[in-house]
Parts: structure tokens; sequence; C-alpha cells
């Protein structure tokens, strides 16, 4: 008995080694990064690296925040990030359920079509990108970035918000019909509360690709209309590598996406459609 | 008349009929159920009531009123739908107002509604669940609330009960025919069980194909099948349809097929003597089956050849040979008898039915 007792406890300690590892492995880069971007430029090219104990500097934060650009930075990101957000949410939303609801001739097609594209990657589609919008001279527009970011996230976005939506079942809506709710009401206090889970997943996923892209947004901004990360890369000098800017940098681009995901977690309540049909 | 009337309506997916033309009155304040096989157009045609289904042809007047292409909030109706349709993100007292909030009626009134028709359901100590918490009874108690909370004219009803265990379903039968009687509203209840049909129903609705195979009390369409149809799909276990062939034995009307040979009833004698010497179908119910002549009714000696007797208490299901065909009996020998065993049965011949071979109408 004892024996059993023993065995579920060296079960449990190696349950959580494993997972202490795994975390740790996850966290390294993001305390390299952290650590790295409090540390000065002797500390940082120090031959034996420091990882924990040191006298944390604050200079590199002041640089980029008083002597960058990071604002406009910022403001772009945020604009192209929410934005494309937005639109992707809400046409992807339009036309996930036109899939989950209508039947035409090439449905399926369509609906499995849609992730065919998620495979591209963005850098393939860099150069036609930018032969595009240059033979337009539409470089330099946030609008054009934020289409890209929108054309580039809405596959995925379909393709969960589909699968949201055939989970709702079709009653519900004729329910609240008889009830005599509008199109609009249907949506708006019926499906909406439903789907908040599978928005938010989707708005996750858009705005963390619209908020990370680089190469796309490195070939479609300009001097005005730089993103955090094109920024952040523009430390690349050649007069050498600024790493502690660049990671001080990272450490705040990392904040807004997180901030948002912990708002949009929030709305992922697992389990939201049981008990709506018996099943 | 008011009520719900349905004239000459059609439903066509593209080339595809499913309801060729039907025509339905139903009397305001009637119970009305609508039976058939899956399939049947049963369903189609409710929800063409309720104008969730458009129709191709034809008008649909709910208490006098046009609504052939009136929305459904148009139409004064409430609807329990199969598979409940709760709203799962609003607690039981938020589903049973969801309408009557979208129709800005008053708070007050709303909550007073909500109220009486929890206490009717006894439904108030669980105003405050959500759905997903309540179980498969009590969401179906729900289901109904929120219909009665609405105060509609018609109510429509589309197979509520199949998700229920058979306890259940026979508790909440009950409660629908109890809550008909208070509310008096005109209902249609659509459902393939017959049982559920013949219990409830003013008045049964048959239907197979698309088409209305008869309309009747539930005693007529039991007692008088005008068709095969009907008479296959209406009682439990259902009736044996054996060919046969009218024969006139000296002036005595006979129906004889392989392995029986049953007099014709005297109400049916003008009926069959147009029909002489015709190919008919006999229609036998397992229930009019015994097995010694109790010297009621008028009882034709039968020979059975006893497959397999199911004892199911006060009697007995025979699944038996006649001849060269199946039949079911169910014969009541009280909860005693030794299982039985093949041999001469009787059949109440009074009861017998006859049907047209070639058309399946009743003669």
């Amino acid at each position: 008995m004892s024996n059993g007792r023993l065995d579920s406890a060296s079960k449990v300690w190696m349950h959580y080694g494993g997972l202490i590892i795994l975390a740790a492995i996850c966290l390294m880069p993001i305390w390299v990064m952290i650590s790295t971007s409090l540390k000065n430029e002797v500390l940082i090219f120090d031959g034996t690296p420091v990882w924990f104990f040191f006298f944390p500097t604050m200079e590199n934060y002041e640089y980029i925040l008083t002597r960058g650009k990071f604002d406009r930075y910022l403001t772009n990101s945020i604009i192209v990030a929410t934005l494309s957000t937005f639109l992707t949410l809400f046409l992807g939303g339009l036309c996930a359920y036109a899939l989950a609801r209508t039947e035409f001739r090439g449905r399926r097609f369509v609906a499995n079509a849609t992730l065919l594209v998620r495979m591209v990657p963005p850098a393939v589609l860099a150069v036609p990108a930018f032969a595009m919008v240059a033979t337009f001279s539409l470089n330099n527009d946030l609008a054009v970035l934020t289409f890209f970011y929108t054309a580039l996230n809405l596959p995925f976005a379909i393709w969960l918000l589909f699968g949201f939506y055939k989970q709702i079942p079709v009653e519900l809506e004729e329910a609240a019909i008889v009830d005599g709710a509008s199109p609009l009401q249907v949506f708006f206090r019926v499906l909406l509360p439903l789907m908040k889970s599978g928005y938010a997943v989707a708005g996750i996923f858009a705005f963390r690709i619209a908020w990370n892209e680089f190469i796309l947004a490195l070939l479609l901004t300009g001097r005005k209309t730089r993103t955090l990360p094109v920024g952040a890369a523009g430390f690349i000098t050649d007069t050498g590598v600024e790493w502690g800017r660049i990671m001080a940098m990272g450490t705040l681009i990392v904040i807004p996406p997180l901030l948002f995901t912990f708002f949009a977690a929030r709305q992922i309540i697992a389990g939201m459609t049981a008990g709506a049909v018996k099943g | 008349m008011s009520g719900v009337m349905l004239r000459q309506v059609v439903k066509a997916y593209g080339p595809i009929v499913v309801i060729p033309e039907l025509d339905l009155s139903i009397a305001e304040g009637e119970f009305v159920v609508i039976v058939g096989p899956s399939g049947c157009g049963k369903s189609t045609t409710l929800r063409m009531i309720a104008g969730l289904e458009t129709v191709s042809g034809g008008s649909i007047f709910i208490a006098d009123k046009d609504v052939t292409y009136a929305p459904p909030k148009a139409r004064d109706i409430a609807m329990v739908f199969q598979s409940y349709a709760l709203y799962p993100h609003m607690n039981v007292a938020g589903n049973m107002s969801f309408a009557l909030r979208l129709a800005g009626t008053p708070k007050a009134e709303i909550e007073e509604r909500v109220r009486r028709a929890a206490d009717m359901l006894e439904l108030t100590p669980y105003l405050d669940r959500k759905p997903k918490d309540l179980s498969g009874g009590q969401r179906q108690r729900v289901a109904m609330g929120r219909s009665i909370v609405r105060d509609a004219y018609c109510f429509l009803f589309d197979e509520p009960l199949s998700n229920l265990d058979a306890k259940l379903r026979a508790t909440m039968r009950t409660e629908l025919a109890l809550l008909h009687k208070r509310l008096e509203r005109t209902m249609v209840y659509v459902t393939h069980d017959q049982i559920e049909a013949m219990t409830m129903a003013d008045r049964i609705v048959i239907m197979d194909k698309g088409i209305i195979q008869q309309v009747g009390t539930p005693r007529e369409v039991y007692t008088a099948p005008e068709n095969l149809f009907v008479a296959g799909f209406i009682g439990s276990p259902s009736m044996n349809l054996l060919q046969g062939e009218i024969a006139d034995q000296a002036g005595d009307l006979r129906v004889r097929g392989a392995g029986f040979d049953l007099p014709i009833p005297q109400r049916m004698k003008t009926r069959a003597t147009g029909a002489r010497s015709r190919d008919v179908v006999v229609g036998l119910r397992p229930e009019h089956f015994s097995a010694s002549d109790s010297g009621d009714g008028d009882l034709a000696p039968i020979r059975l050849e006893v497959d397999v007797a199911e004892y199911i208490g006060s009697s007995q299901f025979l699944a038996a040979m006649v001849g060269e065909e199946h039949v079911t009996a169910s014969v009541d020998v009280g909860p005693d008898a030794a299982p039985l065993a093949s041999g001469d049965y009787f059949f109440d011949a009074d009861r017998l039915y006859l049907f047209d071979r070639a058309s399946g109408q009743a003669l």
C-alpha cells in the first residue's frame, strides 16, 4: 500500500518536473529579452553572461521612449492591428456564418479552400504584394498594411468561426425568430453571446499576427508608417546591433498583445452551448 | 371560420415536390396532432404554419388572417422545438421572457407572466438556472413555458417529447393535455408516435408522402381507417394485413385466404357484395384475437402456428403464421397462463377490415 503511495508521489514529481522544464524552455528567451533590456552595453557583451544578479539600468527604455519614434510606431501598430483584427472578425464572421448556414454549390470546397490559402507563408506573398502596391504607389499607407493583414488573417478566422457557427443549432435562431426577433436581434442577442469564445479565439490569433508581422510591414511601410517590429529592426545598424535597445523595444512590444489576450481570453468560456439542445 | 386553415398549400424544393397540395382546417381551440412516418412532410407543414418555411403555393390563414407571406412574428404563434432550443446563455427566466422583452412589454407585466407560467409548470425554484443545469424534463418544461408566457393564439409543437425517456414522456403527455385544457388555445402537434397522437389529440391528421391520408378523431381513425396506410399506422402493435378474396357462399359473404376463412360482418355486407370475387386485403388487429370463445362478439375460429409467445404480463404477444403470412396477435389470457402454443384461436370478425387491394382504400 505504501508502495502505491510512493509511486503516485513520484508520479506527481515527474509530472511537475516535466512541466517545470517545459516552462523554463518557454520562458528562457523571454527572460533573456527582459534581462538584456535592463543591461548596459558593457554588461551585454561581457564574456561571462550574467543571468540574474546585475545592477539594472533603465537607459535603454529611456532612449527608445524619449529619443526614438516609439510613440509613432506604437500608434501605427495599434491602428493596423486593431483595425485589421476588427475587419477580420467582421468579414470572417459574416463569411463563416454564410458558409455554415446556407447551402450552395461548392460550399464544402470553399470552406476547405479557405484553410488552404492559410498554408501560404506570408514571405511568399511579400514580393507580389510589394509589386502590386508599388504599381499603384500605395506604399507608406497604413490602410494598405491593414488590408494585407486582414487578407492574411481571414482564411483562418473563417475556418475557425465556421466551426463555431456549425455548433450552434439552427433551431436556436428559429426559436428567436418565432419569439419575434429581427435578423439583427437574432445576431446580437442570441448568436453573438454564443459566439463570444469563437470570436475571442479568432481575435487573439488575428491580433497577434498583425501585431508581430515583420516582412510585409518592412516592405510596405515608410518612415511615417513603420510599425513596432520594423522600428525595432531599425536598431540593427551598419555600426552594430544595439541589443539593449532592441530588447527593450521587444519587451514593450509584448505588452499590448498580452493585455489584449487576457481581455479576449476572459470571453472564452468553454461549453457555452452545452445545454442548448439535448445531446 | 377562425383557427388555422391551410388552403391548397404546396411545398416544393426545386423540382422535388414534398407536399403536393394540402388542405386542412383546424378549429379554434382544437388540439390537432399531425402524425406520420419520418419524411412524410408533417414537420414541413408545421414549419410552414410557423412561417419558418416558405410555401410554394396556396395560402395559410391564422385567426382569419392571411399570413401566407407574413414573418413568424406577425403570426401570433408560439413554437416548441424538438431540441427545445433554449438559449444557453440565458437563465430560465430569461428564456421565458425573451419574446416579451423583444416586444417591449413592461417589466412588471413580464415578471407577472413569467411567475404565473413558472408556477403552472413547477419551474419557480429554477428560474435563475441556466439550461445546462436542468434535467431533460425541466428543459422541456422551460420550452413550453417560453410559449405559454407568450400567450399566443396558436401553439405549435414539433416532436417535443421525442428526447425524453418513456416514463417522462407519459407524464409530459398528461401535462400537455392539461395545459391545453387550461389555456384553451389552438394547438398543432407533430409527432411520429401514434400513441402520443391517440392520447392527446382532439383530431388526428395522418400524413404520408406529403398527402393527408385521413383526418379524424382518435376513435375514428382507429375504428374506421380509410386506407391501408392508416390501418397499418394507427394501432400498436400494428394491424395484420393479409391477402384475401371475398366469396359468396350461398348468400353468406366470407373473406378467404391462405389459412383463414372469416365471415364478413353485417355492417360491411352491402359494400362487400359489390366487391365480390375481387382481391382484397384483410385487416386483423392483434388485440382482437382471443384464445377462447367467450361468447360475446362474433368470434370466428382461426388457426395460428405460433413461433414465439412473448410474455408481457396480463397478455401475451404471439408472433405466428396464418397460412404463409406472419401475423402478430395480442392475446389476453391473464398473467398466470402458460406460454401459448399453436392451435385454434378466435378472431372477433365484427372488427375485421377490408381494403381494396388495388387502390388500398377501405371497402
